[in-house]
C-alpha cells in the first residue's frame, strides 16, 4: 500500500527532510507494506489543503503548520502566543501540555496526530536599530495573520499585508520596514539587501504537524502501528535536533550577510514581555477551557 | 415553439448575465488592489484584500466560461474539424460537446459536494478575511453549472440542427497569449 | 516499463482529446481523471475540485485579468496608431525601413503589455496596412510581426513569467528583471536579419521614403509620449515601492483607461470591449489552468514526473546536454500547446532537474520563455499563427513559413543564452536597490 504525503515546503527544508526519514522508516520498518511517498514543495496539495485533503481521505497522510488554522479553531494556534513560550525547552513544555487537547481536537476531525517538529523561534526584523517599543512607532511592519495584525497595532506599527512570494522586494523597495519571522525566512530571501537588525526575541516557535487519516488508520495492523508510532518518534526527536542545527546556521547566513544578530536590548524585552501577556489573555479569551488548560499546565512546573 | 423560444433567449440572457457578472468581477480586482494600496500608503490597514481579490479571481473566471465559449473564446485544436467534410464534423462536433458536457457535469456534482462540505464543516479561510469558504465557492458552482448548462446547449444544438452556436471571433480570442 | 505504459496512456488519451477538438483546459481535466481513475485509489472527483480551487483563487493570479485588461485598452484605443506615427521617421533611414517598425513596436508595446498576442494585434492593426502601402515584401511583414510581438513574453512584464515565477516560488520582479537584456538582444537580433534581408533579398523593393528633417523626427516623436509615459508609471510603481509587482498591473490599468480618456479615445463601447474582451481571454485561461493544475495533481498521483525526472537523471547528462533534451522537449510540447500550461504542465518535472543540475532557475525562467515565444509561431497550434490568420487572412501555413526565419533566430538565441548566461543573471543580481531584491 503506498501512502502519498503531501508537504508544503521544498525538499531541502529540514521538515521535509524529516518527513523523507520518517517515510524511509516507515517503508522499511512494515517491510514495504506500507510504502510513504513525499511530495514536497506543495506539488501535490498546497499547505493551506492538506488538512482537509487528509481529513477527507484526498490523501492518506500529511504535513501541516496547524497555526493556520486559527480562525477555525483558536486552539490550533497555541504554538503562535507571542512570547509565551520563548526557548525550544518552553516550546517543549508547551507542546507536552497541548498533545492531549490538540490531539483530541485533530480525533474530532478524523486526523490522528503522528508528531510535530517546531521551527526555528520568531525573531524580528527591521531596517534600523531599535531598543524599546517605543522606537518602533510607525515603522511599516509586515504582517500576515490576525495575531501578527494585533502584535503590530500593539507596538505602535503600521501593519502591511505582503504575501510571502513577493517578501524580498516589499523589503527592497520599502513597501514594508520589518516583519516577524524565523531566521530561516530572512535567510532564504535574502532579506539582508535590505534589513539591517535581526533581533532573537525568541516570540515563539511554530509548529508542523504529520497527521494520517483516522480511517486509513484504523485499517493499519497492530503491528504496522507500532512500527508508525516508533518511526514518528524517531521523526520528533530528529526534527528537533535539526530544527535547533538550523537556527544557528541561519543566524550565522544572515551574520555573513551583514546584518546584525543579537538579542533585543533588556527594556525591549521586558516590554515585550508585557505585551506577551496582553496577547496570551486575548488568546484565552478565544480558545476558551481547554486553552486555559494548557497555559496552566505550562506554567505549573 | 413559444416555450422553446423563451427557452432559448432565456439561456442566452443567462450566458449574458454571468459575463457581465464576471466583468465586474475583474473590476472588483482593480479595486480591491487600488483600496490595498491607498490604505497602505495612509498607514491603514485592509486585512483580507489579497483574499478578497483571489475569491474574486475564481469568480470572474467560472462566471465568464459560458460566455467564453460561446465567443469561441476557449482554444481548440480545430485542424481535424476544418479538414473532414461537414458530415462527419457534425460526429466530430457531437463528440467533443459530448465530452465536454460530460466532465461539466462530473465538476458540476463534485463540487456542489465541495461547497455542500465547506459550509457543513463551516471552513473558514485561513487569511485575515475570515470568510466561510462555501460563500466564494459558490460563485465557482453557479459558473460551473452555467458552463455545463452551455455546452449542453450546444451537444442538443450539434445534435439536432447539426452546427453548434459558438460563433468565432479570432481578434477577441487573442489577446491571452 | 510501468512508467512507459503511463506515458502512452496519458499521452494517447491527451492526443485522442486534444486531437479531435475538445477544448484544452476540459481536455485537461479528462487526462487527469482518467489517469487518477486507473492508477490510484484516491477520491478522484473531490481531489479534482480541492485542486481547482484552489488554483483558481490565487491572488497572484490577479495579475493576469489586469495585464490583459490593459492591453484590451490600449488596442482599442488611438494609443497604438500614434506609436506608429512616432516611430516610423526614426526607422526609415536604416537598412530594412519600415519592417523595423514591426520590431521596434512591438518592443516597446512589449514593455507595457504581458502578452504575445496583445503585442501582435497592436501593433500588427497599425503597421501591416503601412507597410504593405509602402510595397514591403508580405513576407517580411508577416514574419517579423509574428516573431517580434513574442517579445511580449520576455520583455517584462510578462504573463508567462508570472505563471513561472508562481509555480517555482521565485521572485517574479527578479524574473522580470532578468528578462530586460535577453530581450533587447533578441529584438536587436530580428533588426539584424531584417537588414541583412534587405541588401539581399531578390523581392526587396519598397518605395522609398520622403526625407524628413531633424526637427520634424521630433515633432513626430511626441506621439510616443502617452505610452512612454504608460511605461514609465507601470515600472516606476514598482521601483518607487508604490506597487507590489501584482499591484503594478492596476496601475498598468487605471494608466492606459487615463492616456485613453485624455486622448478622447474612451468611449463606454470601448470601455466595456475592453472589459468584456479582458474578461473572456482571461476565462480562456483559468480553464487551462484550472485543466493544467488537476493534470499536474494527476501526474503526481501517479509519480510519473518522478519516474520522468529519475529517468533523465539516469542518463547522466552534463548540463548542456539536459537543456538540448529540454530545448527538443519545450519545441515538440510547443507544437501542440499554448506557452502557459506546457510551463506548469511541466515544472514539477523540470524543477527538480533544473536544480540538480545546479542551473539558475531564474537564468532557466528567460530559457523557458525563448523556447515558449517559439512555441507562439510553431504549427499546428501557435496563438501568433491564428491572430496572424485573423488579421491578413492569409493560410495558417503561409504563415508558419514566413515565420520560420524568426524561429531560427529563436533557437540561437538559445544558444547565445547558453554562452553568455550573464544576459539574464546579470541585471537582476545587481539591482540590489532596485526591486529584483
Ligand atoms: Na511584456
Ligand atoms: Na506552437
Amino acid at each position: 500500500e503506498t501512502w502519498d504525503m503531501p508537504l508544503a515546503y521544498s525538499g531541502s527544508n529540514f521538515h521535509s527532510v524529516t518527513a523523507a526519514e520518517f517515510g524511509n522508516c516507515v517503508t522499511t520498518g512494515t517491510g514495504g507494506e506500507i510504502e510513504i511517498v513525499t511530495h514536497p514543495s506543495g506539488s501535490l496539495f498546497k499547505g493551506a489543503d492538506i488538512k482537509r485533503a487528509v481529513q477527507t481521505g484526498q490523501a492518506p497522510i500529511g504535513e501541516r503548520l496547524l497555526s493556520g488554522h486559527q480562525n477555525e479553531n483558536a486552539l490550533f494556534g497555541f504554538d503562535s502566543v507571542p512570547f509565551l513560550a520563548t526557548s525550544f525547552d518552553d516550546a517543549d513544555k508547551l507542546w507536552k501540555a497541548a498533545k492531549e487537547p490538540l490531539s483530541a481536537l485533530l480525533a474530532e476531525q478524523n486526523l490522528t496526530l503522528l508528531y510535530s517538529v517546531p521551527w526555528p523561534p520568531q525573531g524580528l526584523y527591521f531596517k534600523n536599530e531599535v531598543n524599546a517599543v517605543a522606537d518602533m512607532k510607525g515603522i511599516k511592519f509586515r504582517s500576515y495573520n490576525n495575531a501578527t495584525s494585533r502584535l503590530a497595532e500593539l507596538t505602535g506599527m503600521l501593519p502591511v499585508t505582503i504575501e510571502a512570494a513577493e517578501i524580498s522586494q516589499a523589503f527592497a523597495t520599502g513597501v514594508a520596514d520589518s516583519m516577524i519571522s524565523s531566521g530561516s525566512t530572512g535567510y532564504d530571501r535574502k532579506v539582508w539587501e535590505s534589513l539591517n537588525y535581526f533581533y532573537e526575541v525568541d516570540a515563539w516557535l511554530p509548529r508542523n504537524y504529520v497527521f494520517v487519516n483516522s480511517d486509513v488508520w484504523s485499517g493499519v495492523s497492530d503491528q504496522n502501528k507500532n512500527v508508525i508510532q516508533a518511526c514518528a518518534g524517531l521523526a520528533e526527536y530528529a526534527g528537533n535536533w535539526r530544527s535547533k542545527e538550523y537556527t544557528g546556521f541561519t543566524l550565522q547566513g544572515l551574520r555573513d550577510g551583514g546584518m546584525t544578530v543579537g538579542p533585543a536590548s533588556d527594556q525591549l524585552v521586558g516590554e515585550l514581555k508585557e505585551i506577551g501577556v496582553t496577547m496570551t489573555s486575548e488568546w484565552l479569551e478565544a480558545a476558551g477551557d481547554q486553552g486555559k488548560a494548557i497555559v496552566d499546565a505550562f506554567k505549573a512546573d | 415553439m413559444a416555450l422553446l423560444r423563451g427557452l432559448r433567449s432565456g439561456l442566452d440572457l443567462l450566458y449574458l448575465i454571468a459575463g457581465v457578472l464576471a466583468a465586474m468581477c475583474l473590476v472588483a480586482i482593480l479595486g480591491l488592489i487600488v483600496v490595498q494600496m491607498l490604505a497602505r500608503w495612509t498607514g491603514e490597514v485592509f486585512p483580507g484584500a489579497p483574499d478578497y481579490a483571489g475569491y474574486a479571481m475564481a469568480a470572474a473566471s467560472f462566471l465568464a466560461f459560458a460566455n467564453a465559449l460561446n465567443r469561441g473564446s476557449h482554444i481548440r485544436v480545430s485542424i481535424l474539424l476544418n479538414a473532414v467534410p461537414d458530415g462527419l464534423r457534425r460526429w466530430i462536433e457531437v463528440w467533443c460537446f459530448g465530452i465536454g458536457t460530460a466532465v461539466m457535469w462530473y465538476f458540476v456534482w463534485y463540487a456542489y459536494r465541495f461547497v455542500y462540505w465547506s459550509w457543513k464543516f463551516n471552513d473558514i479561510s485561513q487569511g485575515q478575511d475570515r470568510t466561510p469558504l462555501w460563500i466564494p465557492q459558490s460563485a465557482m458552482l453557479l459558473g460551473a453549472v452555467i458552463l455545463a448548462i452551455a455546452l449542453t446547449d450546444h451537444l442538443i444544438h450539434v445534435i439536432f440542427k447539426g452546427d453548434h452556436r459558438i460563433t468565432r471571433d479570432l481578434a477577441d480570442q487573442s489577446h491571452g497569449e | 516499463m510501468e512508467n512507459l505504459s503511463v506515458i502512452i496512456l496519458f499521452l494517447f488519451v491527451l492526443f485522442t482529446l486534444l486531437g479531435t477538438g475538445v477544448w484544452v483546459g476540459l481536455a485537461l481535466m479528462g487526462v487527469a481523471w482518467v489517469g487518477m481513475e486507473l492508477f490510484t485509489t484516491r477520491p478522484v472527483g473531490d481531489v479534482m475540485l480541492t485542486t481547482i480551487w484552489s488554483a483558481s483563487s490565487s491572488w497572484t493570479l490577479t495579475a493576469l485579468p489586469m495585464f490583459i485588461w490593459m492591453g484590451e485598452i490600449l488596442y482599442r484605443t488611438r494609443l497604438s496608431e500614434d506609436m506608429f506615427k512616432g516611430l516610423s521617421p526614426w526607422m526609415a533611414p536604416l537598412p530594412g525601413g519600415l519592417v523595423h517598425t514591426n520590431i521596434v513596436g512591438c518592443t516597446v508595446f512589449a514593455a507595457v503589455s504581458g502578452s504575445s498576442a496583445a503585442t501582435l494585434t497592436t501593433v500588427g492593426k497599425m503597421s501591416i496596412p503601412e507597410l504593405r502601402k509602402r510595397k514591403y515584401p508580405e513576407r517580411m511583414i508577416i514574419g517579423t510581426l509574428a516573431g517580434a510581438a513574442t517579445l511580449g513574453l520576455m520583455i517584462p512584464p510578462s504573463l508567462t513569467l508570472i505563471v513561472y515565477g508562481v509555480t517555482i516560488n521565485e521572485s517574479i520582479t527578479k524574473l522580470f528583471f532578468a528578462g530586460i537584456l535577453p530581450g533587447l538582444v533578441l529584438a536587436a537580433m530580428f533588426m539584424g536579419y531584417v537588414a541583412i534581408y534587405s541588401r539581399l533579398g531578390k523581392d526587396w523593393s519598397p518605395n522609398p521614403e520622403p526625407k524628413l528633417s531633424f526637427a520634424d523626427k521630433i515633432r513626430n516623436s511626441r506621439f510616443l509620449a502617452p505610452v512612454i509615459t504608460l511605461i514609465l508609471v507601470v515600472i516606476g510603481s514598482m521601483y518607487l515601492g508604490y506597487a507590489t509587482a501584482t499591484e503594478a498591473a492596476a496601475f498598468g490599468v487605471i494608466g492606459s483607461l487615463l492616456l485613453a480618456l485624455g486622448q478622447g479615445s474612451l468611449s463606454w463601447k470601448t470601455f466595456a470591449e475592453s472589459l468584456m474582451g479582458a474578461t473572456r481571454t482571461s476565462a480562456m485561461i483559468a480553464l487551462i489552468l484550472a485543466g493544467a493544475a488537476f493534470l499536474s495533481l494527476s501526474m503526481g498521483f501517479t509519480g510519473l514526473p518522478r519516474g520522468l525526472a529519475n529517468l533523465i537523471a539516469a542518463w547522466d547528462l552534463s548540463r548542456f546536454e539536459l537543456l538540448m533534451v529540454l530545448l527538443v522537449f519545450y519545441v515538440i510540447l510547443g507544437c501542440f500547446l499554448d506557452g502557459i500550461s506546457s510551463v506548469v504542465l511541466t515544472m514539477a518535472v523540470v524543477e527538480p532537474m533544473i536544480r540538480d543540475a545546479g542551473i539558475d532557475l531564474i537564468w532557466f525562467g528567460i530559457f523557458i520563455v525563448v523556447v515558449v515565444e517559439m512555441a507562439q509561431i510553431t504549427p499546428p497550434i501557435g496563438f501568433n499563427l491564428f491572430v496572424l490568420q485573423g488579421m491578413t487572412d492569409h493560410e495558417m501555413s503561409y504563415i508558419a513559413r514566413a515565420a520560420i526565419p524568426m524561429f531560427l533566430i529563436m533557437v540561437l538565441m538559445v544558444f547565445v543564452l547558453i554562452l553568455f548566461p550573464d544576459l539574464a543573471t546579470w541585471l537582476p543580481d545587481n539591482l540590489r536597490a532596485g526591486p529584483g531584491q
